[in-house]
């Protein structure tokens, strides 16, 4: 799975805007939205408040653990715990990139968001290689990890599954070679 | 006689804060929490001096030039006043210090601790202390004997003490005080005070009374005490002259008594009712200067103005008494003594007699007085009034306790309450420097008062109305209005420049967008608003000046009272204006409610209802044009036309809000849907401006009881919905277009959630409530409670409710015809000439007419679809009306052609508009509301009837002896067919019932038996056979019957085809009883 395919898939998270046109409900597959008052929050998909955001015909209203003292107790409870600690959301970095990147000007303080993201991202990612490590260290047949995103699975599976797979053709190479050695012995 | 009460100023940060005057009187100086001595010249005083002494001062005292401060690092420190200069360490303890006190001469200090210990050192040699021990906590008060011998102090341990100062020795000791373990626990501070001059009483605040204690006996020789006081006295503080004993209390209270004849002369209140922690008498006796536990400062005036009257003199004559005692005493107070400081006697009769010396001299004296010698505690001695004359309060014996206390008449009834100002709804407080002028569904309009530059920002909703817009506020417009067509600012008028007002009329086609005009001098806009086509303002002149929004000026008329908030909507204008005062926390407000139409009227002018102790802080029409109110307790009302203009509460805002302090600030209402936009403000009743205020929306919920309850809540919602369907009437009958679909919608709630209550009542055997209900129903909706009825086995209640719908048919009948009539006259009402002419010619014309699209209704501008309209528009005829979007993907339910065959009837209720029943009302539905029904309908609303009529005619005659009749009786018909009555239909049909199967089976081998019968006896014949057989063969048959059923649509059709022979029939009078039976039949055969 490709980033920005996980990227597409956060895009069907529902955020709040507020439009500043006036529109009658619209009916799609995915559900019905609206209807769109001025002025009035109304709850849509993240790839439709991209869109009017970029056509200057809403602004966007931050998600609640978008703020940047929630996210700092956040970092820091992640830096503190040894295993993962619950996301704000399931596309947590997905939603403070494209929002950040479409909508900085309606979210305040856009830049230190940014950055504590950022370090939430880090830590768990830095977490997570750590535990490939002593995963594959101590040669484990299998690992529990709560409270992942999608988009952090993604971005070890490649490598986890790539390096997995070698490191089973090595074993299964030398294994054979040791029985046999040992067969020679008798 | 009442003194005069300033309003409390903040002082100090909040804590225990003291206060006391210097000597002169000149100079207020209090300490506070925030370690400050601030040294106030008079309460006025903006920018007054302060010395910082510490982190925290508990405790000061002023003399001599010298001021004494108990600070929290645990010492006594003398400044000098009131410069100010630190003048060393007095003294020092192992805690901090809880009281300082000067003695009378200014010689020496005493403080008490909190390490339970009081020392006495002399002022200007800090090594000559006296340290008295035997408190067993912390020290409350001390209080100096005028005579320097004695010592009174109270503790935390409940005791007060007498000490003699040179023993160090108790001379007495009570334990009258609530135990505490600290100050900062204590109930009450307990300062205690000698009387001045003489010495002679010791009061003590004892919970909610004063103590007096005599001097030498120390006997308790009266109480004082007053009704108001009802909490501890925290306080007491005698004045100069000794004669009158000021007590304040925990609740705020502060009490002035008259020693001598225990008179309570002054009561006042603390505006906050905050614990008063200090108070102090002015050195001439006039003043009394207080303080609270929150660092405000308070001060009484002109307090017993009888005795400051003649203070001048004393003071003067207290100079004379100096010198007539200078010498007696100084062997006793030696110390320190300064020529103008004031002999105590020890003798009172002495006293006596020489007061009354000293009073005559006074007044021969009276060219002599010199107010700039006063000195505190000389401040007379001997107020002496003429009538009082024999009584002196300082030196006469107290008199007996039992004394009753009088009191003074004080005014205690309701209170006015100060008449709210002028705002603007959906504006924050002027006083703000970035604020929200106007927020409301069209806009928002901020002010920025940031120095140097002033704006002011305009931002539409929503983009297509206008652009945003940021203007220069040079002039300092306080007030704005923004409408789809324009934006009004004003600004009040100064001494150069008249109040202005300026419209941005951006709506304008022309190039000129914007008009000012200037206010006749000396008359201020204090609230305006934006109409459809006008601008109303409202000025302190108490006019009402009406301008086109073009910037013609239109009428003129005068309001009948000061102004609180105006607001429009289309043509109607709406004032709310102070009807008089209101009394304990009310307002008294009235609001007018105007059409500017073509017809300009008053429609209605009533007082306006508020919640108890509030003000108004929003009023607006809702986006449909009802008049709502919000109050400051957060209950939103809205005008109810229905119901003869009265005021509904449809919202409590402050049930939704989580914590005490959260409110909401109300922006806009909306009716379709039922919606009160607010946005919600944490800790405050306003929102800033930054960051951006998200908008919330509160559903409506009127206040019934119980609405825990299905009962209640099925109530709520009928008549919150019959309430919102109110307005669909108002807006048809001012022309507007109406959203159909919704009021259709709300009508069928409404006929549903009856039908659910009455499926309730039914359910709890309350018959009566059931037919309390039918009343409430549509004539269609009455049709099927007796449908439910009968099945549900209430044959008497189906009759009842029979006899309604029979009423009901008539009223609607008669109403239809009054439509019909009143037609023509209703288009005269329409705004166009021309297309009122025409619908005149055709009045009462086919329905093909009214079916067309109508040219004369005008689009509602205030609908959510019709904002984007431009202002043509609004006056341009509308040639389609809306149609809303169909969903495609929406799966249809009402188009399922299964019945379902559950005994609940209101499951089906949508379905049934298609049975030919209620075809007319599903008919009515679809058409515009004041369309006259269409005469098919009509003819079928009496076809019902006609049905009905019979029906009910056949029960009551089946009733008393329903064997011989002919028919089957209810009882069997319930296990036979609904195909009963007509064996012709029989025949052709499949038969649905297992007697229907064995009937066909069998019809023929009964015949054979009993050839000579006809249909109705054959059947007869066969039920009874039927009945005979045993219950196994019963069950097959009817479990045959039911693999063969026809499907509930299928019956339907049969039902029409019988409706339909019944029609062609020529023998009307075998028909009907046909058809009712039929029907009766019908129930019954869903209740198997």
């Amino acid at each position: 799975m490709d980033a920005s395919e996980v990227e597409f898939v956060a895009e069907k998270e529902v955020v709040q805007i507020i439009p500043n046109f006036s529109l009658d409900k619209i009916y799609l597959i995915g559900g019905d939205l609206g209807p769109f008052n001025p002025g009035l929050p109304v709850n849509v998909p993240v790839w439709l408040a991209l869109n009017l955001k970029q056509r200057q015909k809403c602004r966007i209203v931050p998600p609640e653990w978008m703020d940047v003292d929630k996210l700092e107790e956040m970092r820091d409870l992640e830096r503190k715990e040894e295993t993962f600690t619950p996301v704000p959301s399931p596309y947590y970095m997905e939603l403070t990139k494209l929002l950040l990147n479409h909508a900085s000007d309606n979210i305040p303080k856009a830049d230190e968001i940014r950055t504590l993201v950022k370090d939430l991202w880090d830590t768990r990612i830095a977490k997570l290689r750590l535990s490939a490590d002593s995963f594959i260290n101590q040669q484990e047949a299998h690992a529990k990890l709560d409270n992942l995103t999608l988009m952090e699975v993604n971005t070890i599976r490649a490598f986890l599954l790539d390096s997995l797979n070698c490191m089973y053709k090595l074993r299964s190479n030398l294994q054979p070679g040791s029985t046999k050695g040992q067969s020679n012995d008798y | 006689m009442p003194c005069e009460k300033k309003p409390m100023r903040y002082g100090h940060s909040e804590g225990h804060t003291e206060v006391c005057f210097d000597d002169t009187g000149k100079f207020i100086v209090t300490c506070g929490n925030d370690g400050d001595v601030r040294i106030w010249e008079g309460l006025d005083d903006d920018d007054p001096r302060f010395i910082t002494v510490g982190e925290k001062a508990y405790s000061l005292s002023l003399k001599g030039g010298k001021l004494v401060t108990a600070s929290s690092n645990n010492t006594v420190q003398i400044h000098t006043f009131p410069d100010g200069e630190p003048d060393g360490i007095l003294t020092r303890f192992t805690t901090n210090a809880t009281c300082v006190t000067f003695n009378s001469s200014g010689s020496r200090v005493a403080a008490g601790a909190s390490d339970f210990l009081v020392k006495v050192v002399r002022v200007g040699d800090s090594s000559d202390q006296k340290t008295l021990r035997g408190h067993e906590a912390p020290v409350l008060s001390v209080s100096f004997d005028p005579k320097d011998q004695l010592l009174a102090s109270s503790s935390c341990d409940g005791s007060v003490v007498v000490w003699n100062i040179e023993d160090q020795s108790q001379v007495t000791r009570w334990t009258l005080l609530p135990k505490s373990n600290d100050v900062s626990n204590a109930k009450s501070l307990c300062r205690l005070a000698f009387q001045p001059l003489s010495g002679k009483l010791l009061a003590v605040p004892v919970e909610d009374k004063v103590h007096l204690y005599e001097r030498d006996t120390w006997s308790h020789v009266t109480t004082l005490s007053d009704d108001l006081l009802s909490q501890l006295v925290n306080v007491v503080s005698w004045s100069p002259c000794g004669k009158h004993l000021a007590a304040a209390s925990v609740g705020g209270v502060i009490v002035i008594w008259d020693v001598s004849s225990k008179l309570c002369l002054e009561r006042q209140k603390h505006e906050k009712g905050f614990t008063v922690c200090s108070v102090a008498w002015s050195p001439c006796g006039s003043q009394l200067v207080y303080t609270d536990t929150e660092g405000c400062v308070g001060l009484l005036e002109r307090v017993c103005e009888r005795t400051s009257a003649h203070k001048a003199p004393q003071n003067s004559a207290a100079a004379d008494f100096d010198d007539l005692f200078d010498g007696d005493d100084d062997g006793q107070m030696d110390e320190g003594v300064s020529p103008q400081r004031p002999r105590p006697p020890e003798d009172d009769d002495v006293i006596t007699s020489t007061g009354r010396v000293r009073n005559r001299a006074a007044f021969l004296d009276e060219d002599s007085l010199d107010t700039g010698s006063l000195k505190l505690g000389a401040g007379g001695k001997f107020p002496h009034n003429d009538d009082e004359d024999d009584d002196d309060g300082g030196s006469s014996i107290a008199p007996p306790p039992v004394a009753p206390v009088s009191l003074q008449p004080v005014y205690d009834g309701p209170l006015p309450t100060p008449p709210q100002r002028a705002f603007q709804p959906g504006s924050t407080p002027a006083h703000l420097t970035h604020r929200f002028m106007m927020w409301n569904s069209v806009g928002i309009v901020r002010c920025y008062n940031d120095e140097p530059e002033n704006s002011v920002d305009i931002e539409f909703h929503d983009s297509a109305v206008h652009h945003s817009m940021h203007l220069s506020n040079a002039l300092g417009h306080k007030m704005a209005d923004i409408s789809q067509e324009a934006v009004l600012l004003a600004c009040p008028g100064s001494d150069q420049l008249a109040s202005k007002l300026l419209c941005l009329h951006f709506s304008s086609w022309d190039t000129c967008k914007e008009w000012v005009v200037d206010l006749p001098s000396e008359e201020d806009v204090q609230a305006l608003c934006l109409g459809r086509g006008f601008v109303a303002v409202a000025t302190s002149a108490l006019l009402l000046r009406l301008f086109s929004i073009g910037g013609l000026q239109r009428e003129v008329f005068s309001l009948s009272g000061s102004v609180v908030c105006v607001c429009a909507h289309g043509d109607q204008l709406c004032v709310v204006y102070h009807r008089g005062r209101g009394f304990d926390g009310d307002q008294a407000l009235g609001v007018q409610l105007r059409s500017l139409g073509p017809r300009h009227r008053l429609i209605l002018d009533q007082p306006l209802p508020l919640s108890p102790n509030s003000h108004l802080s929003w009023m607006g029409f809702s986006a449909e044009g009802s008049l709502c109110s919000v109050d400051s307790l957060g209950v939103v009302r809205m005008l109810n036309r229905s119901l003869g203009n009265s005021w509904t509460p449809v919202c409590n805002t402050r049930d939704t809000s989580k914590s005490k302090s959260d409110h909401y600030w109300v922006i806009a209402v909306h009716e379709n849907p039922p919606q009160v936009r607010c946005i919600p403000c944490k800790g405050s009743r306003f929102p800033p401006t930054l960051p951006r205020p998200a908008v919330a929306v509160l559903p409506f919920k009127i206040p019934l009881c119980q609405t825990s309850t299905e009962k209640g809540q099925m109530e709520e919602q009928f008549w919150r919905s019959s309430l919102l369907q109110n307005h669909f009437g108002f807006l048809s009958s001012s022309g507007f277009e109406i959203d159909e679909e919704a009021e259709s919608r709300g009508l069928k709630e409404q006929q549903e959630l009856l039908m659910k209550m009455f499926a309730l009542s039914c359910k709890l055997q309350r018959e009566f409530r059931c037919v309390e209900l039918a009343h409430m129903m549509s004539q269609n909706a009455v049709t099927l409670a007796i449908k439910y009825a009968s099945r549900s086995g209430r044959m008497g209640l189906a009759q009842r409710l029979s006899t309604i719908a029979l009423e009901k048919a008539q009223e609607e009948e008669e109403q239809e015809e009054e439509e019909e009539q009143e037609e023509p006259r209703r288009f005269k009402e329409t705004p166009r000439l021309c297309a009122r002419q025409t619908e005149e010619g055709e009045g009462g014309g086919g329905e093909e007419e009214e079916e067309e699209p109508r040219p004369k209704k005008r689009v509602n501008p205030f609908s959510k679809d019709a904002a984007a309209a431009s202002e043509e528009s609004v006056l341009k005829p509308v040639t389609v009306s809306r149609v809303a979007r169909s969903n495609p993907f929406k799966v249809s339910s009402g188009a399922s052609p299964a019945q379902p065959r559950g005994a609940n009837i209101l499951d089906t209720i949508p379905n049934r508009k298609s049975t030919p029943l209620s075809s007319s009302s599903s008919k009515s539905k679809q058409s515009p509301v004041l369309k006259p029904l269409a005469p098919r309908a009509k003819s079928k609303t009496q076809s019902t009837l006609l049905q009905l009529k019979p029906k009910r005619g056949e029960q009551s005659e089946e009733r008393p002896d329903p064997r011989p009749d002919p028919r089957p009786e209810p009882k069997s018909r319930e296990k036979s067919s609904d195909q009963t009555p007509n064996p012709e239909e029989t025949e052709n049909r499949r038969p649905q019932t297992g007697f229907q199967l064995w009937l066909e089976d069998h019809s023929k081998s009964i015949l054979a038996d009993s050839p000579d019968l006809d249909q109705s006896e054959l059947i007869k014949e066969a039920m009874v056979r039927f009945r005979a057989l045993s219950a196994e063969e019963r069950l097959t048959w009817t479990e045959r019957a039911k693999t063969a059923m026809a499907d509930e649509l299928r019956k339907r059709k049969r039902d029409e085809e019988v409706g339909d022979e019944e029609v062609g029939d020529e023998e009307a009078s075998a028909k009907k009883p046909k058809s009712a039976g039929d029907k009766l039949s019908a129930f019954a055969f869903h209740a198997v």
